[in-house]
């Protein structure tokens, strides 16, 4: 279980990182938290040559506000985000990830980068930032792009991310008034254990207490997170109740593509699909209507 | 390229030329000799590698360390200033917070992060911080005291006061009598664990933390099919590889079977013929370091002939089904057959008879500790063994057979154990590779399991397939019952004919059974030999059996704990199987649990989704047999002697040498203290008997060679056996003593006491004397003063038919648990929320160890009842085998637990003590069952009970009752 021998480079700026990337060819690896990486290289999941470190380039770090937008550097630990006081309020629901996942000594080095451009299924934070339409910024020698989180996942372990291109940060437009998200998971353990199934919804409420539109995202249930369009579909327009969410949970159930495997059969996932859809649409609603932060 | 780093650690600056592809933890542990920073997974599971990063916890594992350049790291090492423990560390010695110690640098770093960051921490604010330290020893329980401690932390000394008072009784029966003046001052008492302070700060050594001068590291190669035939080793490419300097394989190996019980040697060092599991030792490499030994096992090419492969126990006995070894036919490697009393007659005349069959789970020790061993020869052909083991002396005696070298040429140093549950209790292919290649090259080698290793290579509990048939009459009074149990025993013997035994053995010394039979049928099967893990054997059947009694308790309508008192053992009872019971408060554990969690008003009345259950079940306190048959000998040589029943060489034996001046006492003896606290208890004991304060004590027990031998921590034998030697040896110098006191006192001998350092004239303690005072001049007239004391337990233990002496002890020990749950009926997700647990384990010595081994088993036990299960694919191969698949119960998992006493005495246990370490995992199992039974409604009888499988139940119940209705409805 040792790292494999690799070269290793550290980019001080963006630029030099870029000119890494390109010099190192195809086998290269950015490192940024490690907590993914360094797993995978161990257990000969990945193989690289050469690892390109980018934790110490200062303009991925650090968490902002303004009017209208949350700005989440890449290297943003997973600690630094949960402690931000820019969560506080509307972006609270970002809270029911990061304070479940994984352990304090993982949350204190890894990071919200990290959790998008890993790409793996169970990851926790891609659900609840689709949810709340966040959009992630990417920079190459060419120039920067936007793309929302969902059109950024495309498969396991696999990004939309170009050869020589670096994930910078996340945005997340703030909310309007009547906006609520939420986040469930369930693992089989209490502490440090992944997510089986995962549900992160987000709605707005009209004035008339209806629902306007929702969002209903599915972790954990397929190669990456998945938008649950019929079940999304079926709260437009509609008054909250029990039926609802329960209906909205049982569609979503039918629309999760979940495996088999060590941590349950794929008919439990979509049992507990069917649940935590109708859970966090509930405290969304809550939320929503400021029932609960 | 390596690149130099600058690190300040602990306040110094560190330069050291690293390599891009080295973690932290290397750097710290193998450049710096930090060695307090542990190495548990490697890939971030566990937190023993835990260290502050510029302030903040984080996995050292998972850094590379040329990334953490520049940057300040504090060390367990750097916790303590000047010699002085900090205030977190304190409170880990006094309350228990210490077992095993292998977790112990990393919690007190979490802990220390936490209450910088947060001075009053809640205690849900101290869960999260700890839940990426595992812990396998303590529950978590002695974890939180400790941390809850550090908040209003005042040093009231060393010795915290028991937190149960001690039973006040006439303690003339034992051989050895505390003073006149009254209550025992070293034993009874709720002293800090004498190893606790140096596994708080990081300067207890475990194997892995040794680096021997000239040093290199071996690794073993697995096989990667299930069951094969080994046609050809191919090793030129790996000898080839640049820094390594061999590679054995079968052909290098000693041709002689080996193993745990003599009449199944079954195992070669590395295959010499077939492969009987994925993972079968084939071959080893050693190497200049371990990373390169590593690497090399893949230049190794093995051509195998597969064959077909059997996993599943019933189909091993099936005709024509793949056979592992010849010599076991149809697979089947032990079969037992008792039969005691008139079990049909029972069964005829009982009022109700229940069946049922439940299935027990894969179930790995997972000590925190991976496995690790280091051999080198000194020039007068003596091996020299560092290992990480249980068994001190049965490693010895096994290197002994293999290597045909004697006894007296084999020294065993068992440095710091970090955990063991019986994964530790046999001799592992590390110490004999490591022996076998340090011969070879004439150097020290080192070899270390990786948590995967573990998996492969450790010998993990049985998974048994119960059918259990029980009869009872209106009352609900046990008339007959009737076992039959397969064990996948995997591929090898191992423990395995013991464990079969156990299996049926231990049942019946719980309750009152008149007519018991059982068939046991340990099978082979390509997996994973399976092995001995704590409470042997029992803890599965002991789960069916406590389901099945509940099952029929609701069936007559009788309260569960009402029928357990209604066949509650009594002392002073031979079994049906002809165990000898002898001190027994079984009824009183289950009338104080019942008591103290308010049973009657909770069962049967709470909401849908909380539960409550019971479970009860005890051990015995020592094997009464050596595991080899006959006297200590020349194992390779010595023949094939007939079994008698009594001991034929003592099981425990004690030096005790007082030191020149008489100030202070060395107790020898070589017990392992694996982290359930001998060392602590047995210093207790000692000094009590010599009359001195526990402090004057010093222990060495490590060293085979300086250290008499005892047979080591295993069938919980270790406070009664090696407790009885330690309190001869101190009664023997005592006994030396006291004339030269008489001629001082001016009195007759037979009227001397020693307690508290001094030497009285009884019935008048104002003639006193100093005890070292005596010691000198004993010392001064003699030479050395020395008391040796030994133990063999009592002749004829057992009855005359096949395999009488699996289960039988000098002494048992009960208890009874009650579990509190709640289980999210719409996720299957079950919280275990409060353990109420009452043991009788005689007159504890140390209660806070007591308290520390309850809470430990609690959480261990809860956790492979809901949690655990090693599982594998449908060629053999293990999907889990890691801390992040294995999933073993965090902070946040472990429940509120209580853990009470009742008075007791057992006459054959020194002052009074009997075993607690194993027994206190036995209750735990039925208690889960049952309230996950009481909250749900659903019996889930095979383990382990997962969401998953709660959540089928209620769907079959509902579907099942939805049926029901349509039909009436018809």
């Amino acid at each position: 279980m040792y790292m494999p021998a690799v070269e290793f480079h550290q980019a001080r700026t963006l630029p030099e990182a870029f000119d890494l990337l390109s010099r190192c060819g195809a086998s290269v690896q950015v490192l940024a938290g490690g907590t993914d990486l360094l797993v995978d290289l161990k257990a000969k999941r990945l193989t690289t040559d050469h690892i390109v470190s980018i934790s110490r380039i200062c303009e991925l770090k650090g968490i902002s506000r303004s009017d209208d937008i949350l700005r989440i550097g890449a290297l943003s630990t997973i600690t630094e985000l949960d402690e931000s006081a820019h969560l506080d309020g509307v972006f609270e629901p970002i809270h029911d990830a990061t304070k479940r996942m994984a352990v304090r000594q993982i949350r204190n080095i890894a990071t919200v980068g990290g959790n998008l451009a890993s790409a793996v299924p169970c990851a926790d934070l891609p659900p609840v930032f689709i949810a709340m339409n966040a959009r992630v910024c990417l920079s190459s020698r060419k120039g920067n792009r936007e793309l929302p989180v969902d059109e950024f996942l495309l498969s396991v372990r696999k990004t939309a991310l170009d050869q020589n291109e670096i994930l910078t940060a996340v945005t997340i437009p703030a909310p309007p008034p009547g906006f609520g998200a939420a986040y469930e998971r369930f693992g089989l353990r209490e502490g440090n254990a992944i997510a089986v199934a995962s549900a992160a919804v987000g709605l707005q409420i009209a004035n008339d207490g209806r629902i306007q539109s929702g969002t209903i995202v599915l972790g954990a249930v397929s190669p990456t997170p998945k938008i649950a369009s019929k079940a999304s579909s079926l709260l437009k327009g509609q008054p909250p109740s029990e039926a609802l969410f329960t209906e909205a949970g049982n569609t979503a159930q039918s629309e999760s593509q979940p495996i088999s495997d060590i941590r349950g059969t794929a008919s439990f996932r979509k049992d507990l699909v069917a649940v935590l859809v109708r859970r966090a649409l509930d405290t969304a609603v809550r939320r929503a209507v400021g029932e609960v932060l | 390229m390596s690149t130099i780093v600058t690190l300040y650690v602990n306040n110094e600056r560190h330069t050291a030329v690293v390599e891009p592809y080295e973690t932290l933890v290397e750097v710290l542990r193998d450049k710096l000799r930090l060695t307090g920073t542990k190495k548990g997974c490697n890939v971030g599971d566990c937190g023993v590698c835990t260290v502050m990063m510029n302030g903040q916890p984080i996995n050292s594992c998972l850094v590379l360390a040329v990334d953490a350049a520049e940057a300040t790291i504090t060390t367990i090492e750097g916790i303590a200033q000047g010699g002085e423990l900090s205030t977190i560390q304190k409170a880990f010695v006094s309350e228990g917070g210490i077992q095993c110690g292998f977790c112990t640098p990393g919690m007190i770093l979490s802990t220390t992060a936490l209450l910088e960051r947060n001075q009053n921490p809640t205690d849900d604010e101290v869960k999260d911080a700890l839940a990426g330290n595992l812990c396998r020893c303590t529950g978590y329980s002695g974890i939180m005291r400790s941390v809850s401690r550090c908040k209003n932390y005042q040093d009231d000394g060393t010795c915290t006061k028991p937190s149960h008072p001690l039973p006040n009784r006439d303690r003339s029966e034992s051989d050895y009598r505390p003073s006149s003046a009254g209550d025992c001052t070293s034993v009874g008492v709720s002293l800090p664990r004498v190893d606790a302070a140096d596994k708080a700060t990081g300067r207890a050594i475990y194997t892995n933390d040794i680096a021997l001068p000239n040093m290199v590291f071996g690794k073993i190669l697995g096989s990667p099919i299930a069951h094969g035939i080994v046609k050809s080793i191919d090793t030129s490419k790996a000898e080839a590889m640049p820094g390594v300097l061999a590679v054995i394989t079968g052909k290098d190996v000693p041709d002689t079977l080996y193993g745990v019980s003599p009449a199944r040697y079954d195992e070669y060092v590395l295959a010499r013929d077939k492969v009987r599991h994925v993972g079968d030792e084939v071959a080893a490499v050693a190497a200049i370091d371990e990373r390169t030994a590593e690497a090399a096992l893949e230049l190794i090419d093995v051509e195998y002939e597969e064959l077909p492969t059997v996993f599943d126990p019933y189909e091993a006995a099936s005709e024509g089904a793949p056979i592992l070894h010849e010599r076991y036919d149809r697979n089947i490697n032990t079969h037992v057959e008792q039969n005691f009393g008139d079990v049909e007659g029972g069964f005829a005349e009982s009022h109700l008879v229940r069946e049922e069959t439940f299935t027990g789970n894969h179930i790995y020790q997972a000590p925190l500790e991976p496995h690790a061993a280091i051999a080198t020869w000194d020039h007068d052909g003596t091996l020299v063994l560092y290992t990480s083991t249980q068994v001190p002396h049965y490693v010895q005696y096994m290197m002994a057979h293999v290597l045909h070298i004697p006894l007296g040429k084999i020294r065993v140093i068992r440095p710091t154990v970090g955990g063991g549950f019986g994964g530790k209790a046999e001799t592992t292919p590390l110490d004999l590779c490591a022996a076998i290649f340090s011969k070879k090259l004439g150097r020290p080698v080192k070899m270390v399991y990786s948590r995967e290793d573990m998996f492969h290579h450790g010998r993990g509990r049985h998974k048994q397939h119960m059918k259990f048939k029980i009869g009872v009459d209106r009352h609900g009074v046990i008339k007959s019952f009737a076992s039959e149990i397969y064990l996948d025993g995997g591929a090898y013997s191992s423990f395995g004919v013991a464990t079969a035994y156990y299996a049926g053995s231990v049942l019946p010394t719980l309750y009152r059974i008149p007519n018991y039979a059982y068939d046991g049928y340990r099978m082979m099967t390509n997996k994973p030999a399976a092995g001995a893990m704590r409470g042997h054997g029992v803890p599965q059947p002991r789960f069916a059996f406590e389901c099945l009694l509940t099952m029929v308790a609701d069936d007559l309508g009788i309260d569960p704990i009402e029928i357990r008192r209604r066949n509650a053992m009594m002392p002073n009872t031979l079994t049906v199987n002809e165990m000898d019971v002898g001190s027994c408060e079984f009824l009183r554990t289950l009338e104080a649990v019942s008591e103290k969690v308010d049973w009657t008003s909770k069962y049967g009345k709470l909401a849908k989704g909380s539960g409550i259950g019971i479970g009860c079940g005890g051990f015995v306190s020592g094997a009464g047999y050596c595991i080899y048959r006959g006297q200590v000998q020349l194992s390779h040589e010595k023949g094939r002697e007939p079994f008698q029943k009594k001991s034929t060489f003592p099981h425990a034996n004690a030096v005790v040498k007082i030191s020149e001046d008489g100030t202070a006492a060395l107790l020898m003896i070589a017990a392992a203290e694996i982290g359930q606290g001998s060392d602590t208890v047995l210093t207790q004991m000692c000094a009590e008997s010599l009359g001195i304060p526990a402090s004057r004590m010093r222990i060495r027990s490590e060293d085979s060679e300086i250290s008499p031998l005892d047979l080591g921590a295993y069938s919980s034998r270790v406070t009664l056996m090696a407790g009885h030697a330690v309190s001869r040896a101190g009664v023997a110098v005592v006994e030396k003593l006291l004339p030269y006191a008489a001629r001082i006192l001016d009195c007759e001998s037979s009227v001397i006491e020693a307690h508290d350092g001094r030497m009285f004239v009884r019935r008048d303690e104002s003639r006193s004397i100093e005890w070292e005072e005596v010691a000198r001049k004993y010392f001064n007239d003699n030479g050395p003063l020395v008391g040796t004391g030994a133990y063999k337990p009592p002749d004829g233990l057992g009855g005359d038919h096949k395999g009488s002496t699996v289960g039988t002890s000098p002494a048992y020990s009960f208890g009874s648990a009650v579990c509190e749950v709640s289980v999210d009926l719409e996720t299957g997700k079950v919280k275990i929320d409060k353990f109420t647990d009452y043991h009788d384990c005689g007159t504890p010595i140390n209660p806070m160890a007591v308290h520390g081994q309850v809470e430990g088993a609690v959480v261990m036990g809860a956790s492979e009842t809901i949690l655990e299960d090693v599982q594998f694919d449908d060629r053999g191969r293990i999907l889990n085998p890691n801390m992040h698949g294995y999933l073993i119960m965090t902070i946040k998992d472990a429940p509120e637990i209580f853990s009470g006493l009742v008075d007791s005495y057992e006459p054959r246990g020194p002052f009074g003590a009997k075993e607690i370490g194993e027994g206190s995992t036995l209750p735990v199992l039925g208690a889960v069952a049952h309230a996950i039974a009481n909250a749900t409604g659903v019996w889930i009888k095979d383990l382990p009970i997962t969401p998953e499988k709660i959540l089928r139940a209620l769907s079959e119940k509902r579907m099942s009752a939805e049926a029901t209705l349509a039909d009436a409805k018809a």
